[in-house]
């Protein structure tokens, strides 16, 4: 192979290879970002994490079920106590569908401890004070005397607040969330239990959209 | 002296051991180049073309929201939150609230997370392909938007904390940490945020002197009786184009409202709302983004190809006209290298990402104040430079008060139709 040869080849390989390479994202870090990754809250993360996602409320709401469950008040209780769930409060940046959380707790509470907690349904009130109006006028048959209250009180409010604290900088976004629940006994205020969990996610973005 | 043969075409001259049947420039090359050769053409002509499929006609039916989904169906999945942008913006402003509130969670949920690993994304930053190859979720300004126009919408289903949450996203929004401005200048979405905050019974003395130190005008304080929260907007917003050589650069044209101010009147009360933010300043002051130095890139790589392959041709024109063995073959390995150039030249898209959010307004407002429940008239007008309303413009509002006093009432005036 001669010169001239050795030169078309080199020349060939050499505009091939800059035809295939990615020129563009030369001199840019992490061009297709960073996937995100689940690390412990109190791990160093090199950026900050990003929203509530199912996985998440799936983890928080398992460990906030059998937490409540071992609680000396619900375990050892002669009756079962009746809770009312007040809505959560979001404080984080992210927004999201807060019921989510004390449904869940609520769903696995009556499925997988069928009579040891009652929950009151405050929040079909209306329907339920509407229906309870038809029975005592008449209007609609009744099994019971409806007269008399039987609304039941709460013993207790199951309750929570998610708090968020943000990181930014140009290697990425995290966040870290805690999510706590308690239990607080309608009669005297206390806080019977309380529990929390934390998650903390970190990513960077694709650099075509930095 | 032997006779000279004939002259044959400069880039076509016989080459030793080589079969002079056929002539063609590949001929004269060692298999190798011309598989690499081969191999760039392929590319060129498969993997650097986007098949764009046809879009289907719409028929206008003259309602915005009808047309608009219809515009979304027909759209290619990377323009989705675009029209998502433009459907729900709309109808906030007509009132169709629940489709504004679909509108934009979809919008929130495409583009509010992390991207990356994804092909389109990739492509975008890849030298053949232009940056709207992409999914569309928008410049800062236009993300900030969604969360801006859906926290409203919170603030009407009795969510303040989850309004307030679209605050905070907002302000990690409008941070721009590349250029280390770690803090946002979109005045209320400080002043929105301390607000709910308020009205959760929350001390939030912290975020409206973070508020007030972010603009020059003088913000109210904080009234935590107030039970209508009045949302404005006018004037029209940036307007994309692509501007440098080859539109490698993203670059937003802005035109100063004729409409400067608003003014609500209720009850015989005045109420004015200043423009708190300026979607104009919000676009255009932030710095650059990274992928206008991976277009720069691009730019730099088609220019110089495209140089690269003007020199070797006419290099290769040089060499040939030497009409030695030599320079022939010197010749077709420069005309080889310059094609390739000029192909890789031609086929390097550094053009910038024009789609646009491009019903947004240009000056934001907002004002809080208590009133009786019960129904109330009222009348808003937008103000010109000079402090005189446009009398085309002002509008009648009526305003439900419910007798819940922990309930708010959400009263959303734009200028813009829709």
């Amino acid at each position: 192979m001669n010169t001239t040869h050795r030169f078309i080849i080199l020349s060939s390989v050499a505009a091939t290879a800059a035809f295939f390479a990615g020129c563009a994202n030369e001199g840019v870090q992490n061009p297709s970002g960073v996937p995100v990754t689940q690390v412990n809250p109190d791990e160093q993360g090199f950026v900050s994490g990003t929203g509530v996602e199912s996985q998440d409320l799936v983890t928080v709401t398992d460990k906030m079920a059998r937490s409540i469950l071992s609680t000396p008040v619900i375990a050892s209780a002669a009756t079962p106590p009746r809770i009312v769930i007040d809505p959560v409060e979001n404080a984080t940046r992210f927004p999201i569908d807060k019921s989510l959380f004390t449904d869940r707790i609520r769903i696995l509470l009556n499925s997988k401890a069928t009579g040891r907690v009652v929950f009151l349904a405050r929040d079909r009130m209306q329907a339920l004070e509407h229906e309870r109006e038809l029975k005592e006028s008449g209007q609609v048959t009744s099994s019971y005397d409806p007269n008399p209250v039987a609304f039941k009180g709460a013993d207790y409010f199951l309750t929570g607040k998610l708090e968020g604290l943000t990181t930014q900088a140009s290697t990425g976004t995290s966040d870290y969330i805690l999510y706590s629940f308690q239990l607080i006994d309608a009669r005297t205020s206390e806080i019977v239990w309380e529990d929390s969990a934390e998650i903390k996610k970190q990513g960077l973005e694709d650099a075509a959209y930095r | 002296m032997a006779p000279r043969a004939p002259a044959l075409p400069r880039l076509m001259a016989p080459r030793k051991h080589e079969p002079t049947g056929r002539l063609t420039p590949l001929l004269f090359l060692p298999r190798g180049v011309v598989a690499l050769l081969m191999l760039a053409a392929f590319e060129l002509l498969t993997g650097c073309m986007d098949e764009v499929a046809p879009r289907p006609a719409i028929a206008s039916t003259g309602d915005p929201i009808v047309d608009g989904n219809a515009e979304l169906a027909a759209a290619p999945p990377k323009d989705r939150v675009l029209w998502d942008d433009r459907i729900a913006a709309t109808a906030l402003r007509i009132g169709n609230f629940d489709e504004a509130k679909a509108k934009f969670d979809d919008a929130i949920v495409r583009g509010g997370g992390i991207i990356n690993n994804t092909a389109d994304a990739a492509k975008a930053r890849s030298l053949f392909h232009p940056e709207d190859t992409k999914t569309f979720i928008g410049e800062p300004y236009e993300r900030i938007m969604d969360y801006y126009y859906r926290a409203i919408l919170y603030w009407r289903d009795g969510e303040p904390d989850n309004a307030r949450a679209c605050y905070r996203t907002g302000q990690v929004l409008g941070s721009d940490v590349e250029n280390h401005q770690y803090t946002s200048d979109f005045v209320l979405l400080y002043y929105l945020e301390g607000f709910a905050s308020a009205k959760l019974g929350e001390d939030a003395s912290d975020v409206f002197a973070r508020a007030q130190a972010t603009t020059k005008r003088h913000l109210p304080p904080y009234n935590k009786d107030a039970n209508v929260l009045v949302f404005a907007e006018y004037g029209h917003g940036p307007v994309k184009y692509a501007g440098g050589q080859y539109g490698e650069r993203l670059r937003f044209y802005t035109e100063e409202s004729r409409i400067r101010s608003a003014r609500l009147t209720v009850d015989g009360h005045e109420v004015r709302l200043p423009p708190y933010d300026n979607l104009n300043h919000q676009a255009t002051t932030r710095g650059g983004r990274v992928m206008d130095y991976i277009l720069g890139n691009k730019a730099v790589f088609k220019s110089t190809t495209n140089t690269v392959g003007n020199v070797a041709l006419v290099g290769a024109a040089v060499a040939a006209d030497q009409d030695s063995r030599q320079g022939n073959e010197a010749a077709v390995g420069l005309a080889a290298v310059g094609l390739i150039s000029k192909i890789a030249s031609a086929a390097t898209t550094p053009r910038a990402d024009i789609r646009a959010w491009d019903n947004l307004p240009q000056f934001l407002s907002f004002a809080a104040l208590k009133l009786a429940p019960g129904n109330h008239s009222g009348q808003v007008e937008y103000l010109t430079k000079d402090g005189e309303p446009d009398p085309d413009l002002t509008r009648q509002v009526a305003i439900s008060v419910p007798a819940d006093p922990s309930a708010n009432t959400v009263v959303f005036l734009s200028e813009l139709p829709r």
